[in-house]
């Protein structure tokens, strides 16, 4: 082929039809399966103007923080008997299959725990992988053209729990504290989670200043599996300078759960204090 | 797509869970490269509202989800041939807002945490095509592949 020709071919590439989108909407995002019903369902719903190819699997994991106080997932691809894990028995229903364009599809989740499992909560993490249906390439005939795709797979990896018998939860909170960074003042604290399951709340943070006026908050979902040492960042831009409190607190409120699986126990609460330069 | 969710939504009010317990990723549009050029490269930025990939989130305000990326170093063509890519330290690039204006760059050959500011985000993702001087003529296919975990 000539390079005329090659570079006629190679123009071709920005011909090619763009690929739709990908991606399914999930709901809820955690998943609760209790003992007694032992099964659980997800909707998928496809917002997409093209048919979606799912799969689902179970593998298991759970948060963790990192060094820098990061969030990330710890995956344990064989959790040994020491690892509440749920992911070998927690099967979805189907794990294949394609979602039509604005369509929804509801998708079992069904628990065989092993005999004799003792009382407790077991987790696994979901995984939703979706590809978006191929698109014909435009100019078949010319032999000449050349033509890229690359398509897209969008997995959502999301939590699911499984409960046996009465659990109870509470986090231990400790370490807490606070120093600034730029325009922010970082807090860190170590917590530990308490009883059989999972600490699922909010983390709430206040900085206060010497007249006992909040100038700045956050508020942010958090899942203790074991051990955490997250790090947030509080907004100071502008403050004056002089000591300010940070007040902190943890609560089992959750706005995006259902209230009916979120365990209750007693907020804990510390506070440090921080001198702005 | 956004106003066709959020009709959806409230339609399928009674069967799905609140709003605010859903989650979603979604591919809105893929990396396109364009006319290439034998031995020239074309870099797609990811601040390009065109060729640049964009995934739009769902999660929940000041929530947190690890982005990770798994790119191909190569499309593959016809009787193996194979048409390289690369993705630099700089070509992913997260939007609290879902505004393309107003991204933070990161590496996306390795993970990122991404918080929401809302409930809405969107994730962007630009790259280079090495052509060769001789591609050969045909058909090149890649995948990119996002996971992103929710916490």
């Amino acid at each position: 082929m000539s390079r005329h020709g090659l570079i006629l071919g190679v123009l071709a590439l920005g011909s090619a039809a763009p690929l739709a989108a990908q991606g399914v909407l999930i709901a809820p995002h955690a998943v609760y399966i209790d003992h007694a019903r032992r099964s659980g369902t997800v909707t998928l719903y496809n917002p997409n103007p093209d048919p979606a190819e799912i799969t689902i699997s179970t593998a298991f994991g759970y948060p963790v923080t990192d060094s820098l106080g990061h969030f990330a997932l710890r995956a344990v691809d064989r959790p040994d008997s020491t690892l509440p894990s749920a992911a070998a028995w927690v099967q979805a229903f189907p794990r294949r299959l394609t979602i039509a364009p604005l369509e929804r599809q509801t998708v079992r989740l069904l628990a065989t725990p092993p005999a004799g499992l003792p009382d407790g909560e077991y987790w696994a993490r979901l995984i939703v992988s979706a590809r978006g249906g191929k698109l014909p390439l435009g100019g078949a005939a010319d032999t000449a053209a050349v033509r890229v795709q690359l398509n897209l797979v969008v997995n959502t990896n999301i939590g699911l729990a499984y409960r046996k018998g009465p659990v109870a939860t509470g986090v231990a909170l400790s370490q807490l504290r606070a120093r600034r960074v730029g325009d922010s003042v970082e807090v860190w604290s170590r917590l530990e989670r308490r009883e059989t399951a999972a600490y699922v709340g909010t983390v709430r943070a206040a900085l206060v200043d010497s007249t006992g006026k909040v100038r700045s908050t956050l508020n942010a979902p958090i899942a203790v599996y074991f051990v955490m040492a997250p790090r947030y960042a509080l907004s100071v831009a502008r403050l004056a300078p002089g000591p300010y409190w940070v007040r902190y607190e943890l609560v089992t409120e959750r706005e995006d759960l259902d209230p009916a699986v979120v365990l209750q126990a007693a907020a804990v609460r510390d506070s440090v204090q921080v001198r702005l330069p | 797509m956004r106003a066709s969710l959020t009709i959806l939504s409230l339609a399928f009010g009674a069967a799905l869970p609140l709003a605010a317990q859903q989650t979603s990723v979604v591919g809105v549009r893929p990396l396109a490269f364009g006319g290439l050029f034998p031995g020239i490269p074309r870099a797609v930025l990811r601040t390009d509202p065109a060729n640049s990939a964009q995934f739009d989130l769902k999660g929940h305000p000041n929530g947190s989800a690890s982005l990770t990326f798994l790119l191909p170093a190569v499309m593959t063509g016809p009787a193996g041939a194979t048409l390289p890519l690369v993705f630099g330290g700089n070509d992913g690039g997260f939007s609290a807002s879902q505004s393309i204006a107003s991204q933070v760059g990161f590496d996306p050959r390795t993970p990122y945490l991404a918080t929401f500011a809302s409930n809405r985000a969107s994730v962007f993702l630009g790259g280079t095509a090495n052509p060769s001087v001789s591609q050969r003529a045909g058909t090149y296919t890649g995948t990119v592949t996002l996971t992103v975990v929710f916490f």
